[in-house]
């Protein structure tokens, strides 16, 4: 095979790999959003707290990787039931930018736990995924990011799924819908508040524990929510399947900048990205179109 | 509460201080401005006209988010703008110090524009996430066109001076950031006096009504992004000459962050709320110093906490205003002033 | 309205009162080294040790009797690593003493003050930053770097690159952060002026994770030697690992602040092998002729990061520089200070740095190259001091 199609089909493949996880973090929003209009940029620490959380049950309590997985995801999901009880319900009702607002406090507010809890200095996850590489034919990939993208894929199909065939998924679709019509056909929709809020933070603790595997974990590390929220924006703040096309697109985007013209000039081409897709489709790709009316 | 009307024109209806005992507090309020320069030592100074720099930034952001409704996270690019702005006219040109300042506020103001665009095809929270992302590009800028922004390292300004004066000092500093500050509150209390403040307002409340009741949305919103940015340019401008030097890590967007605290906690759509908003959030993080002195000889290695505890106060001062006291500081001055005015009698 | 007034008033008279309070009296008699110090925050891990290392040199001169008698006494706050707050601090601290010696935290604060300290002209300012732009006595009178700056740490890796492996081809890799792209510019023309060969550039976004994309470009160039410049630890350990697992030959190198021992333990196996240029001696070295640290290991039995080692340095430096100005009779201000400082001439450091130092300008331009050993846990030298003026 010619090489420099074989170093394209490599960075591509790279690109397809931390896109995966793009799209696992977008899940979380998405998740969030549908059930209930809320933009939750807390969605990055709690990424953040699920790094941590898995640092303090494997390398502080010492138990395996595979006991420690779990548990960080399940502390995810816990703090999103209480960050729901707690901070949002009596929100409901409000407009949506003062609840973002609130999902801002609350994430400094976690980023300042965590350092008074674990300090602020970068750590290294204990290693749980092998590192010896994979190929694809003749092309290499990171076992990492190999790993990654099938967690991703995987969860991201099991969401689809649910969303079509579990009865608890269709409730979350019909409170996205219309949640008074929800109400009255019996829905508990507080109770779908509850579990969106749940299993998107518990999502996101996970893609946190193995984003935390590839780059180490640092109270900074939030970071990458903000690419992910481009990726919601641009597929669409309602749609999984938005989130995962958009999440691998701006992967393998990304991943082609950095290549082809430089570290540097991957926020700028993510960002310059944003506000194209936002002049076409304000909505985003595969995100439902409201019309506004007086 | 009040009795009968003794106003007879349109003019004094809409005066800004329509009491004697208004007119008393804000002169007694100047005179202290005046004042404090000569009481305060540098440390306090140099708060002071932090203070102050913030407090214009943060009223440009309220006239765009507080009254037109306009979410924006990227006003710390704008303030970005108007300092380097003033730090290329201040090392290349060489132009007197308000002629830059100006520059820095109208180059800000015509970003602002640029950046206000989608803001009629988007609006919320996208409009709020177009403004991150036209940040993130604005600061890819101030990396690479290192020919006007000198790249990584910026631009060191050299000190500010009037007239041959130089003015390095926090004392002398403080005579220009402060007035310069209050011509600016000023200004934008003045605004919505005016029919634009008023289309403003309208906006805000519903921005499809509005323009049935003619308002042209794109041409206020714009003018909005224009004036807000106009502030943060010159609050920035004002900024490169108290920190004398700008590199592209100098606004980050945790500033932007910060800005809309402080509206949301001094009051979003009240004038007297970015102020003591921009007070409020830039001095509550040295207050915590001082309380981490306090307590240090109880709690060992208090010094430690400093740093997250700011961070968590201040994201709790945010989620905490908003679920309690969604008005902000401004209605509870207002409270404040609402039983003092029936003091001593209670209601 | 009036409430307002009240409010702001009744805050503006407490700030007053507070800051009268406090900028009375204070005992005038001891030499104060203030600092704005990064207890906090993601710098708070050099931030701590370096409090320590002061502290500690500190303590050795005040138990020797101090400077001509007078008791030497570090006052410094937290900072969090942000610009604003260093400042504040150094304003604050600046109004309650007098201060002649300031430890700043980072290259942003240092060259915001640098206009402050020439108007003061009464103290010299050392800190954390080793950046190349502060090294230039014109343009920072009263500033100095307690090591090599940036680029010369750089040039002393080249250099001993050249030595090693002469012709070697190199690929550097720079956060995109002022601190990353410092020495980039200056360390593509030394290395052309030593005949070695930039192959690869590669510049990671601030916070960015995954490095697959870059490691193949690694692949591709295939460089003898990658220098990064910018980071901590993340993303280097990433690095390695996959260059490792992709049978890469390319060997690992970094600058001061990625070099701690610690750091590189919690790593693993992963590891080994990596090198970098590191100005002072490790708290375990084994050396003749090194009663300083000797000194340390009795006063703390447990290991001492790098930080701690330039705080100690940033100390001795600055006691050094204050007890030859007051020997001379000369008042305590910044110009004399700075004189006194550049007097520094073959010093003997008691062997916190390998060879006796000198300081002619903003810096000391020597370091070693250290290379890490996972079995060990330690640096271990690999290479003499080098000396790059």
């Amino acid at each position: 095979m010619n090489g420099d199609l074989l170093f394209f089909i490599e960075i591509s493949l790279a690109g397809l790999g931390s896109g995966a996880l793009l799209a696992l973090t977008a899940l979380a929003f998405v998740l969030i959003y549908k059930a209930t209009r809320v933009v939750n940029l807390a969605v990055s620490e709690v990424l953040m707290l699920g790094g941590y959380l898995f640092f303090a049950f494997a390398a502080g309590l010492g138990l395996s990787a595979w006991v420690a997985l779990p548990l960080a995801i399940l502390g995810g999901g816990i703090l999103g039931g209480i960050v729901e009880r707690g901070l949002i319900r009596p929100m409901l009702g409000e407009n949506p930018i003062s609840v973002f607002m609130v999902t801002v406090g609350l994430g400094s507010i976690l980023v300042g736990m965590a350092e008074l809890i674990w300090g602020a200095e970068p750590k290294s996850l204990p290693a749980f995924i092998s590192t010896t590489p994979l190929f694809l034919g003749e092309a290499y990939v990171s076992r990492k990011i190999a790993v990654a993208f099938v967690v991703a894929g995987v969860t991201i199909s099991v969401f689809l799924a649910l969303f079509r065939f579990w009865r608890g998924g269709i409730a979350l679709r019909a409170t996205a819908t219309d949640q008074a019509a929800a109400y009255s056909c019996g829905i508990n929709v507080p109770g779908v508040f509850s579990v969106a809020w749940i299993v998107g933070c518990a999502t996101a603790a996970g893609a946190g524990v193995l984003l935390g595997a590839i780059g180490g974990i640092s109270t900074t590390m939030g970071v990458f929510g903000l690419s992910a929220l481009v990726v919601v924006i641009v597929g669409g703040l309602d749609s999984i399947l938005g989130a995962l096309i958009g999440g691998l697109a701006l992967g393998l985007i990304q991943s082609w900048a950095s290549t082809y013209l430089g570290g540097e000039y991957t926020s700028v081409v993510t960002f310059g990205l944003l506000i194209v897709a936002m002049m076409i489709r304000p909505y985003g790709l595969f995100g439902t179109h409201e019309i506004e009316r007086l | 509460m009040i009795i009968g009307t003794a106003k007879e024109s349109y003019r004094a209806d809409e005066a800004l201080l329509t009491t004697q005992p208004q007119r008393v507090w804000m002169a007694i309020f100047l005179a202290t401005l005046v004042a404090l320069p000569f009481v305060l030592d540098d440390y306090w100074l140099y708060l002071a006209c932090l203070v102050a720099i913030n407090v214009t930034a943060a009223t440009g952001l309220n006239i765009l988010t507080g009254f037109t409704g306009l979410v924006s996270l990227g006003h710390a690019a704008f303030m970005a703008v108007g300092a380097y702005t003033v730090a290329w006219a201040e090392t290349r040109l060489g132009t007197p110090f308000f002629i830059n300042l100006i520059a820095g506020g109208l180059v800000a103001a015509a970003f602002g524009i640029l950046v206000g665009l989608p803001s009629l095809r988007v609006k919320g929270l996208y409009l709020a996430i177009a403004t991150i992302a036209a940040s993130f590009i604005l600061h890819f800028c101030f990396i690479h066109f290192d020919g006007i922004t000198g790249g990584a390292t910026g631009i060191n300004v050299p000190p500010l001076s009037i007239f041959g004066i130089e003015l390095a000092t926090y004392f002398r500093l403080y005579w220009v950031i402060m007035p310069i500050t209050a011509v600016m509150v000023l200004g934008a209390a003045n605004l919505f006096r005016t029919r634009i403040g008023r289309a403003f307002i309208a906006i805000r409340d519903r921005d499809i009504s509005a323009e049935v009741l003619g308002i042209p949305l794109l041409r206020y919103k714009l003018m909005s992004f224009s004036i807000a940015s106009f502030y943060a340019g010159m609050a920035g401008g004002l900024w490169a000459y108290f920190f004398r030097v700008v590199t592209p890590e100098s606004f980050p967007l945790m500033t932007s962050i910060f800005l809309l605290a402080a509206i949301i906690v001094g009051g979003m759509g009240a004038i007297i709320g970015g102020i003591a908003g921009a007070i409020f959030m830039t001095l509550a993080p040295e207050l915590l110093r001082f309380g981490m002195e306090w307590i240090s000889p109880l709690v060992p290695n208090a010094g430690a906490l400093l740093s997250p505890v700011r961070t968590v106060v201040f994201g709790a001062l945010i989620v905490g205003f908003l679920i309690f006291e969604p008005q902000g500081l401004a209605e509870i001055i207002q409270r404040i002033r609402r039983y003092f005015r029936l003091w001593p009698f209670r209601t | 309205m009036k409430t307002t007034r009240r409010m702001a008033m009744g805050l503006l008279a407490g700030a007053a009162s507070l800051g009268l309070s406090m900028g009375a009296a204070q005992a005038q008699e001891d030499i104060v080294i203030g600092g704005s110090l990064p207890m906090t925050g993601v710098f708070a891990f050099a931030g701590i040790s370096i409090e320590a290392g002061m502290s500690d040199y500190i303590k050795l001169v005040n138990d020797a009797g101090g400077i001509d008698g007078k008791m030497v006494r570090l006052a410094y706050e937290d900072t969090g690593y942000k610009v604003d707050q260093s400042v504040a601090v150094f304003n604050k601290l600046t109004s309650q003493e007098e201060i002649h010696l300031y430890y700043g935290d980072s290259t942003g604060f240092a060259k915001t003050i640098a206009p402050e300290l020439v108007r003061k002209g009464s103290m010299i300012m050392g800190g954390a930053s080793f950046a190349s732009e502060l090294n230039n006595p014109e343009a920072y009178p009263y500033a100095f770097i307690p090591g090599p700056d940036y680029t010369e740490m750089v040039n002393i890796l080249l250099e001993y690159i050249a030595k090693e492996k002469p012709g070697a081809s190199i690929a550097l890799i720079n956060s995109d952060t002022e601190f990353g792209r410092d020495p980039i510019a200056a360390a593509k023309a030394r290395a052309a002026e030593l005949g070695l060969d930039v192959v690869l550039e590669i510049i990671t976004p601030p916070g960015s994770v995954d490095v697959s994309t870059e490691v193949l470009k690694l692949r591709r160039a295939r460089p003898d030697y990658a220098i990064s410049h910018g980071y901590i630890l993340a993303p280097q350990p990433e690095f390695m690992s996959q260059a490792k697992a992709l049978g890469l030959e390319t060997k690992f190198m970094g600058t001061f602040w990625s070099m701690d021992s610690s750091l590189w333990k919690t790593v693993g196996e992963t590891a080994d092998g990596y090198m970098g240029v590191m100005p002072y001696r490790y708290y375990y070295d084994d050396a003749d002729n090194a009663p300083m640290l000797d000194k340390i290991r009795e006063m703390r039995p447990e290991y001492q990061s790098t930080g701690y080692m330039q705080g100690f340095l940033s100390a001795m430096l600055m006691v050094e520089s204050a007890k030859r100005v007051l020997a001379e009779g000369k008042e305590m201000n910044g110009a004399n200070l700075k004189a006194a400082m550049n007097t520094i001439k073959d010093f003997d450091t008691g062997g916190i740095m390998g060879v006796p130092i000198s300081m002619p300008g903003n810096s000391i331009p020597v370091g070693r190259v250290y290379q890490f050993s996972a079995a060990e846990g330690k640096m271990l030298p690999v290479s003499d001091w080098i000396n790059v003026e």
